[in-house]
């Protein structure tokens, strides 16, 4: 009964903001025509507009795939004590996170579209009028666990703003099992990921048992890393509390993940370059080059450098605890995975080919186009979900069935403390 | 392998048709086989191929190979010289002809056969002669091995060829000739390791004989400039034009 | 034949599902050609209307691994009319399915090839391979006596051939036993015929390209661009799973030249080399020259460690 004002609610929360929301969302959308421009001359020449070749048949569109699946998965480093261990400081911030890993999905799952050579054919995917090569394909999982995490991400946060928006206490009964499931489904998505790579033992690049792990402490770098800019610009912008407690553990998260990630790196160096053997020949493209070969040299040792960098600062107490320095460096160490994990993950593991050629990948400008756009695709998602949240949170939106019409308002005082005994999902009675 | 009766049944019907036709004994190996069983091969494939292209197995003359078998004990056939451009030196691919031996057969054969000009005279065989008529003859492995015409070439007889025990080969018979001293290579050539089986890997097993393919006078491969070689950057749109 | 009928039988719930979209893609096209008439600038000729039919009904069809012989007599008749309406090319399309008792096996002898590429020439106009990408199924590598490391080989190279003081090894699809690209692909568009060869439903393929990721050997090409062969070099001996018509964004492999094969020819390769370097069989046949070479040469197959376990041996004399 409340889901027609709810969705018009919804719409004019998305749709109504001031001259700078209205000029971010413009931009947005004149970057996502030009991507559509970019994908409808990729559509009428096919993928030979691209950069790829028989050698690197995989580019920018996995590579940004691959990282964004870290950055969805991040959301549960969230959910988990939120909802689960019932840690107060992060009730406020998990819906965002969970934003992030909406936006994060309907990327992945764009990029995933995008790098088809044949898209109208990808209705064969589909259970029951195609063929779904599950459970031997790692890529059928993969199909499986992000339309699946796609789905808990969209439906649990939905049925808790509906709640709100309706005036009810979200039943924790509903949700909870959910909730177990969605952190459970967060892991999987990002070790499939791992595995979908590291189960080629024609690529000894990505063959190697620690790239789930590296995948997940990456994950938990990144994800981690991109939530505390933008709740720290939601808290900024908006009325919206967010308490401080909220970004010194979740800064604690990213730098314990941060440097896990990096001890992991180093393993890694000495495992391809102490005793280097044939299957560190792509170690030693990425890192070195070979011969006149090197396009990913600088970007990799840009990468370590930042990486090490944003690292070192979070380790500093202080640094860390104060946001002129927690921002830059955790968006610092977001870049820094990015290179990474993007073009330092995906690409070398096709250079040299299995037959030892070397063909050099370098995207043009249709890829960087389409990438562009999904990017502005993700940012414009998160957004709306953003905007949407942002007033039910606040207790502005309410229905107006609600019985009683006091304005919410009134009813809800912005103390924070206030908010947890009403708002507080998992508030035990 | 649970297949229809009835699917084995008419796969039965027609095989021992077509075997009944051809004057073979149906083989029971349609059944679903063990490993090892095989189906043996259907002349009918033959005859197939034969339809598809001029030069095929099917137009081939052979004769059946003295003194060797096959692998498995089996007798084979070598495809019988000619110059003649069914001979099967030619292979159609797609729309393309190509040459399927190391030398070119009909132009090392001009002066074939011998008789044209050796008939019913004995022949001289004095090394230094040979330039006379025999231009095209770079005779590097009688230098190389201390032979000379009369080691392989019957005196008698032009048109044969002379065997270290006496007797005699046809010109077809190279094999017997060759296999003399390079009997590992035709050990070999018989079990299916050296040479060359034409057309199919099914179907009467007919190979090329040692000259087919090495010029009996000079016998290693003739360096040549290969065929193009691979792009190995991907052709760009823009390249176009 | 036998094993595709097999399996047509077994599915016969997707095949009633498909006539049941056929039925729903002929309403959607009859609303499409409604909408059409209504356009008075749009002159559509029957063969147009035609080929916009024949596509659609292209587009909607199963995976052939799954057809029944029906099926598969009515998409090689529309695919036959396409390449006539489409490019003016008479060719004809084989559904020839594997013979009972045969495995296909393929040996090298590394010490016979002297580089000339014959095998790469034959293969291009036998399988009516993209002459604008020019695309090539097979690499021969170009190797300095003692090593067997490829990385360290040259495909390159065009100069007579053989140069002293190397040999030559040439690589193309293996037809692993255990293939990887079959236990990737997504939509289970390449699988592993009795025959041992690994094939392609090209009309099937979703073009993601994990299965190139996943080869060991680089035996996949992709269709980058639209293939392009002039009409007068096309091969009209074809095979549905081998060398017909491709289209932009799928891959596809080397096949054993499945149309010669399974006919009981040998591939083109194997036809076209001039050294007799190249051996090919039914393993299962102990009787096969290539039984006889896997008996009597030193054989060896490249990474074997990875367990893939290649039908494609090495040997030398």
């Amino acid at each position: 009964m409340h889901l027609k004002p709810f969705l018009l609610s919804a719409l004019s929360s998305a749709t109504s903001g001031g001259r700078r929301y209205h000029v971010w969302m413009g931009s947005l959308t004149l970057i996502m025509l030009l991507g559509a421009y970019a994908y409808s001359v990729q559509l009428r020449h096919g993928l030979g507009v691209t950069g790829l070749s028989d050698h690197v048949s995989w580019g920018l569109y996995i590579s940004n795939f691959t990282f964004l699946v870290g950055l969805a998965a991040a959301a549960v480093i969230l959910v988990l004590p939120a909802y689960i261990l019932e840690d107060v400081d992060f009730g406020h911030a998990v819906l965002m996170a969970e934003a992030v890993a909406v936006a994060a999905l309907v990327m992945c799952l764009s990029f995933v579209v995008v790098d088809l050579g044949n898209p109208l054919a990808s209705w064969h995917l589909l259970p029951g009028i195609g063929h779904l090569n599950w459970p031997r394909s790692l890529l059928a999982w993969d199909v499986i666990v992000l339309n699946g995490y796609l789905a808990l991400n969209l439906i649990i946060p939905f049925y808790i703003l509906y709640s709100h928006y309706a005036g009810r206490t979200p039943d924790k009964k509903k949700y909870l099992p959910w909730m177990y499931v969605a952190v459970m489904w967060a892991v999987s998505i990002h070790l499939v990921t791992a595995f979908l790579l590291a189960g080629l033992p024609a690529r000894p690049f990505w063959n190697t048992a620690l790239l789930g792990p590296r995948f997940l402490a990456s994950a938990f770098t990144a994800g981690p890393a991109f939530v505390i800019v933008l709740l720290w610009f939601i808290r900024r912008e908006t009325s919206y509390e967010i308490a401080d407690g909220t970004f010194a553990k979740l800064a604690l998260v990213t730098t314990v993940a941060a440097q896990v990630n990096l001890v992991m790196l180093v393993s890694e160096l000495f495992y391809k370059f102490y005793w280097p053997t044939e299957h560190g020949i792509n170690a030693r493209y990425l890192f070195f080059g070979l011969g006149e070969h090197h396009a990913l040299v600088p970007w990799i040792w840009t990468a370590i450098a930042l990486n090490v960098l944003a690292t070192v600062a979070l380790m500093i107490h202080p640094l860390r605890r104060n946001p002129r320095w927690l921002m830059p460096a955790c968006a610092t160490l977001f870049v820094g995975i990015w290179i990474e994990k993007g073009i330092g993950l995906v690409i070398p593991g096709f250079i040299p080919s299995p037959l030892g050629e070397i063909v050099e990948y370098r995207p043009t400008w249709v890829e960087l186009c389409v990438t562009a756009g999904i990017w502005a695709l993700g940012l414009f998602v998160l957004t709306v979900l953003v905007r949407v949240a942002l007033p039910i949170e606040l207790g502005e939106a309410r229905s107006p069935y609600l019985e009683a019409g006091p304005p919410a308002r009134t009813v809800r005082p912005r103390s924070t403390r206030a908010r947890h005994e009403d708002v507080r999902p998992v508030r035990t009675r | 392998m649970n297949r229809t009766p009835v699917a084995v049944a008419i796969g039965c019907a027609v095989f021992a048709g077509l075997a009944c036709a051809c004057g073979e004994r149906p083989h029971a190996v349609w059944q679903a086989s063990p490993p090892g069983a095989v189906r043996t091969v259907d002349s009918t494939t033959a005859a197939l191929n034969a339809t598809r292209e001029p030069g095929v197995l099917g137009t081939v003359q052979a004769a059946p190979v003295v003194g060797w078998t096959g692998p498995g004990n089996r007798p084979f056939e070598v495809a019988l010289r000619s110059s003649a451009p069914e001979a099967g030196h030619t292979r159609q691919f797609g729309t393309i002809a190509l040459p399927i031996a190391l030398r070119n057969r009909s132009a090392a054969l001009s002066q074939y056969p011998c008789t044209s000009c050796h008939a019913g005279r004995k022949v001289v065989m004095v090394e230094k002669r040979i330039g006379d008529a025999h231009q095209n003859i770079k005779a590097v492995h009688p230098a190389r091995t201390g032979a000379v015409c009369s080691t392989c070439h019957a005196p008698e007889n032009v048109a044969l060829l002379a065997l270290v025990d006496g007797k005699r080969a046809t010109m077809d018979e190279s094999y017997r000739l060759c296999g003399q001293c390079h009997f590992a290579q035709a050990d070999a050539w018989a079990g299916g390791g050296h040479g060359k089986r034409l057309d199919g890997w099914q179907g009467r097993r007919v190979v090329m004989v040692c000259t087919d393919c090495h010029d009996p006078h000079k016998p290693a491969a003739q360096s040549r400039i290969p065929f193009r070689a691979p792009q190995i950057e991907r052709t760009r749109s823009h390249d176009r034009e | 034949m036998s094993e595709s009928r097999k399996d047509g039988t077994l599915l016969q719930k997707p095949v009633d599902r498909r006539a049941a979209l056929t039925i729903l893609a002929g309403g959607a096209l009859i609303g499409a050609q409604a909408l059409a008439a209504c356009a008075p600038l749009s002159v559509e000729t029957d063969e147009q209307r035609e080929v916009k039919l024949l596509a659609w009904r292209e587009h909607i069809k199963g995976n052939y691994r799954f057809m029944t012989e029906a099926e598969r007599s009515e998409t090689i008749a529309r695919l036959e009319r396409l390449a006539k309406l489409r490019r003016g090319e008479d060719v004809t399309i084989q559904s020839t399915g594997a013979q009972p008792g045969v495995m296909f096996g393929y040996a090298f002898n590394i010490s016979k090839c002297k580089g000339f590429r014959s095998c790469v020439e034959a293969c291009i106009n036998e399988n009516n391979l993209d002459r604008h990408a020019a695309t090539q199924y097979i690499r021969i590598f170009e190797m300095e006596d003692g090593e067997v490391d490829l990385e360290l080989g040259d495909a390159t190279f065009q100069h007579e051939v053989p140069a002293e003081g190397h040999f030559y090894l040439g690589t193309q699809c293996f037809q692993c036993a255990d293939p990887p690209c079959v236990r990737v692909c997504p939509v289970g568009a390449t699988w592993q015929e009795p025959d041992g060869i690994t094939v392609i439903d090209y009309d099937w393929c979703i073009g993601c390209r994990y299965c190139m990721a996943a080869c060991p050997y680089w035996a996949r090409r992709f269709n980058w661009s639209a293939p392009e062969v002039p009409v007068q070099e096309v091969n009209p001996n074809q095979h549905y799973l081998g060398n017909r018509a491709r289209k932009t964004g799928v891959v596809e492999k080397c096949t054993f030249c499945i149309h010669r094969t399974r006919q009981g020819r040998l591939p083109a390769c194997v036809e076209a080399c001039p050294t007799g370097a190249r051996v090919f069989g039914n393993l299962l046949d102990p009787d096969s020259e290539i039984r006889w070479v896997l008996a009597n040469k030193h054989v060896f197959r490249l990474k074997e460690d990875l367990k893939t376990e290649p039908r494609f041996w090495y040997f030398t004399d």
